[in-house]
C-alpha cells in the first residue's frame, strides 16, 4: 500500500518535472507572450490610476492597494488556467486517451501532476513580469511571513478547486468531442469571473454574490486577497474551510460525471 | 497453459438513427432513436504463450473492437475474456502492467519530448528496474536503430521512424502480451522488415504473445504461424497459414514466353488463358482437375516456348477470395 503510494508519488513527480521541458518546445512564445504581457498589464494599470483620477477610495481601498492587488491577481493568473479542458479534448479528439486509460496508473492522478507541473512553470515563466511590476508599477511585497503561507496554502488549495471543476467541464468533451467553444467560453469566464480585473469588495453586492457561487474567483481573488491584505491574515483559516468545501465538492461532482462520461469511450467505442 | 480466452465475446453498439433533413435532426434531438450494430458477434478463441498470430479481415470487421475489448479499455456486452486469468475490463490497471500496445494511427508519446524522455516516464509508470531499464533501452536502441532518434522530439520524426519508436515504448517494460494493430501501416519496405525482425526476435527470446492485426500479407507471411480472420463479426477460419494456403491455393498460373505472338491455343480441362501480350501468354489452371505437365505439354506442342514459369498463390489472393466469400460457396 505504501509502497504503491510511493510509486505512484514517483511517477507524478516525473510528470511534473518533465512539464517544463514541454514548455520550453516554443520558445518564440515565450517572447510573444512576455511582450503582450506587459502592455495587457500597463492598460490595466493605466486604467485604475483614471478611475482614481477624481478619488482617493474605492469601497475603503486606496490606489496604491487596488493597484497592488490588480498586479498580483495579474502575476498569479496562471492559478486559473484551464489547459486540462485543451489537454482533454485534444486526447479525445486524436484518440490518445485510450493510452492513457492503458496505463497503470491513476489518470486523474497524472493529470493533476501534469498541471501542477503546468503551473510552476508559468510561475516561473512571470518572473520577468514581477520585475516589470516592482520597477515600472510599483509592485510592493508583503513583508510579513504568516501573510505569505496563509498565501501559498490558499493558492494551492484553489488551484485545486479549478483543477477538478476543470475536469468536470472537460468531461462534457467526451459528448461534443468540439473543445474550441468551450475553451474559449471558459478562458473569457475565468478572466472576468476570478477576480482579475476588479476586486471582489468593489463589486456590487449581487455580482459578488453570483461570482462566490462559482468556483473561479476560489482561484485567484480568494488567495490574492490575502497576500494583499484585503482579506485580513485572521479570516485565513475561514477562508481554507470554505476552499476545501469547495474541492470535496468538485471532487465528487467531476469524478462522478467523468465515470459516466468515461463510458462513451469503453461502452460506445469512442 | 492458454494466456488468452476468448469465449462468446459478443459487442454491441447502439448507434443513433438519423434521418435525413433538418426535420429529421430536430426529431433527432427530441426523440433519439438508436439502431444496434453486432461489431463482434460470439467469437472463441485460445492463445498460447508465444504465439504470433495474425488476426485479420475487411475493415469493420471487427478487429479492432476486438482489440479493444482484449486491452479492457471496451466493455464486452456479453461472452467473458480471460488474459492472464483476469477479467481485463473489471482489472484494467492490473492488466495493463503484463500488456503492451501499438496502435498504428495514434502515438502514445509525448509530442513535444524527446523520445528518450518519453521512455524514461513510461519506464517509471510501469515500475522497469534501473538496472533492468537501462540493458532493455541498450538493446532496443541497437535493434531498433534508435541512437539518433533519442534526442528528437516526436513531432520532428518521420512516420518510420515514429514507429520504431512506438515499438520500443510499447515493449519496454517487457510485456507478456502484446497487441500490434497494423504497425506496418504506410510504411516502406525497408522499415518494414526490419520492425518484422524486431518483433520475431522479441518474441522468441522473451515467449511473448502478440496478436497482430495488418492489412499487410507480408506481415502475417513473415511473423504468423496462425492466423483469424474476422468477417462481419464472426470468425470464419482460425488456424495455420498452411492449412488455407492448401485449401485455397488450388488455382496455379504459368507463363509462358514465346518465339511468336499467340491468339489462339487448345488447353486442356480446367486450364484457361488469362492474357496474351507481346509473345507472352498467362495461363491458369485447377490443380484438382489438370497438372502443370498437362498444361506445359499442350502449350508446348502448339507452338515455340523460349520459356515459363511456374508461380505459387499468393496470400494476397487467397485471403481476396476468402473476403470475396470463398468459405461460405465451400460450405454450401
Amino acid at each position: 500500500m505504501i509502497q504503491t503510494a510511493r510509486r505512484n508519488l514517483s511517477v507524478y513527480g516525473a510528470v511534473l518535472a518533465m512539464i517544463p521541458k514541454q514548455f520550453m518546445a516554443y520558445q518564440l512564445w515565450f517572447w510573444i507572450g512576455l511582450v503582450l504581457n506587459v502592455i495587457s498589464m500597463a492598460i490595466l494599470v493605466y486604467f485604475w490610476r483614471a478611475i482614481y483620477a477624481n478619488t482617493s477610495t474605492i469601497s475603503g481601498l486606496a490606489q496604491n492597494q487596488t493597484i497592488n492587488y490588480i498586479l498580483f491577481a495579474f502575476i498569479f493568473m496562471p492559478l486559473t488556467s484551464n489547459d486540462l479542458i485543451w489537454e482533454f479534448g485534444s486526447n479525445l479528439r486524436e484518440g490518445t486517451i485510450i493510452h492513457h486509460l492503458l496505463r497503470p496508473i491513476n489518470f486523474q492522478g497524472m493529470n493533476y501532476a501534469q498541471m501542477l507541473g503546468g503551473l510552476v512553470t508559468r510561475l516561473i515563466l512571470q518572473v520577468p513580469m514581477v520585475v516589470v511590476a516592482v520597477l515600472v508599477f510599483g509592485l510592493r511585497f508583503p513583508t510579513d511571513l504568516g501573510t505569505w503561507l496563509a498565501f501559498i496554502l490558499s493558492a494551492l488549495l484553489g488551484f485545486t478547486v479549478m483543477f477538478f471543476f476543470n475536469w468536470f467541464l472537460a468531461c462534457f468533451t467526451f459528448y461534443t468531442t468540439e473543445i474550441w467553444g468551450l475553451g474559449v467560453l471558459v478562458d473569457g469566464m475565468t478572466f472576468f469571473l476570478s477576480g482579475a480585473l476588479v476586486p471582489l469588495v468593489m463589486m456590487p453586492e449581487w455580482v459578488r454574490t453570483i461570482v462566490l457561487s462559482i468556483p473561479f474567483a476560489q482561484a485567484l481573488a480568494v488567495p490574492v486577497g490575502l497576500l494583499t491584505g484585503i482579506t485580513p491574515l485572521s479570516d485565513a483559516p475561514q477562508v481554507w474551510f470554505i476552499q476545501i468545501l469547495w474541492i470535496l465538492g468538485m471532487w465528487i461532482v467531476s469524478t462522478l460525471f467523468f465515470r459516466i462520461a468515461v463510458r462513451k469511450i469503453t461502452v460506445q467505442g469512442g | 497453459m492458454s494466456v488468452i480466452e476468448v469465449k462468446q465475446l459478443t459487442k454491441v453498439f447502439k448507434i443513433p438513427k438519423k434521418e435525413p433533413g433538418l426535420g429529421g435532426a430536430v426529431k433527432g434531438l427530441f426523440y433519439p432513436q438508436y439502431q444496434n450494430k453486432t461489431a463482434v458477434n460470439e467469437i472463441n478463441f485460445k492463445l498460447d504463450a508465444g504465439e504470433i498470430v495474425g488476426y485479420i479481415g475487411v475493415n469493420g470487421a471487427g478487429k479492432s473492437t476486438t482489440i479493444k475489448m482484449l486491452t479492457g479499455v471496451l466493455m464486452p456486452t456479453s461472452g467473458s475474456i480471460k488474459v492472464l486469468g483476469r477479467d481485463p475490463h473489471k482489472q484494467r490497471v492490473d492488466n495493463a502492467h503484463d500488456i503492451g500496445v501499438v496502435f498504428g494511427q495514434r502515438t502514445q508519446l509525448w509530442w513535444d519530448l524527446a523520445l528518450i524522455e518519453s521512455l524514461n516516464l513510461i519506464a517509471k509508470i510501469y515500475n522497469v528496474h534501473p538496472v533492468k531499464y537501462k540493458l532493455m533501452l541498450n538493446q532496443f536502441t541497437e535493434t531498433l536503430e534508435l541512437d539518433e532518434l533519442l534526442k528528437i522530439p516526436v513531432r520532428n520524426m518521420s512516420l518510420g521512424q515514429k514507429m520504431r519508436s512506438e515499438l520500443a515504448a510499447a515493449l519496454i517494460h517487457e510485456p507478456r502480451i502484446v497487441y500490434l494493430d497494423e504497425p506496418t501501416i504506410g510504411l516502406d519496405l525497408i522499415v518494414k522488415e526490419r520492425i518484422r525482425d524486431f518483433i520475431k526476435a522479441q518474441c522468441i527470446s522473451k515467449s511473448m504473445t502478440v496478436i497482430l492485426t495488418t492489412h499487410d500479407l507480408g506481415d502475417i507471411e513473415e511473423l504468423c504461424q496462425r492466423v483469424i480472420i474476422i468477417d462481419d463479426g464472426r470468425i470464419i477460419y482460425d488456424g495455420p497459414i498452411e492449412t488455407i494456403k492448401k485449401r485455397f491455393g488450388k488455382f496455379r498460373e504459368i507463363t509462358f514466353e514465346t518465339v511468336e505472338d499467340v491468339k489462339v491455343l487448345d488447353l486442356p480441362e480446367g486450364a484457361e488463358m488469362l492474357s496474351t501480350d507481346d509473345h507472352k501468354v498467362q495461363i491458369r489452371f485447377d490443380r484438382t482437375v489438370s497438372t502443370a505437365s498437362k498444361v506445359a505439354g499442350a502449350v508446348m506442342n502448339q507452338i515455340e516456348v523460349r520459356d515459363f514459369s511456374l508461380s505459387e498463390p499468393e496470400l494476397s489472393d487467397i485471403v481476396k477470395q476468402i473476403y470475396n466469400g470463398a468459405l461460405d460457396r465451400e460450405a454450401r
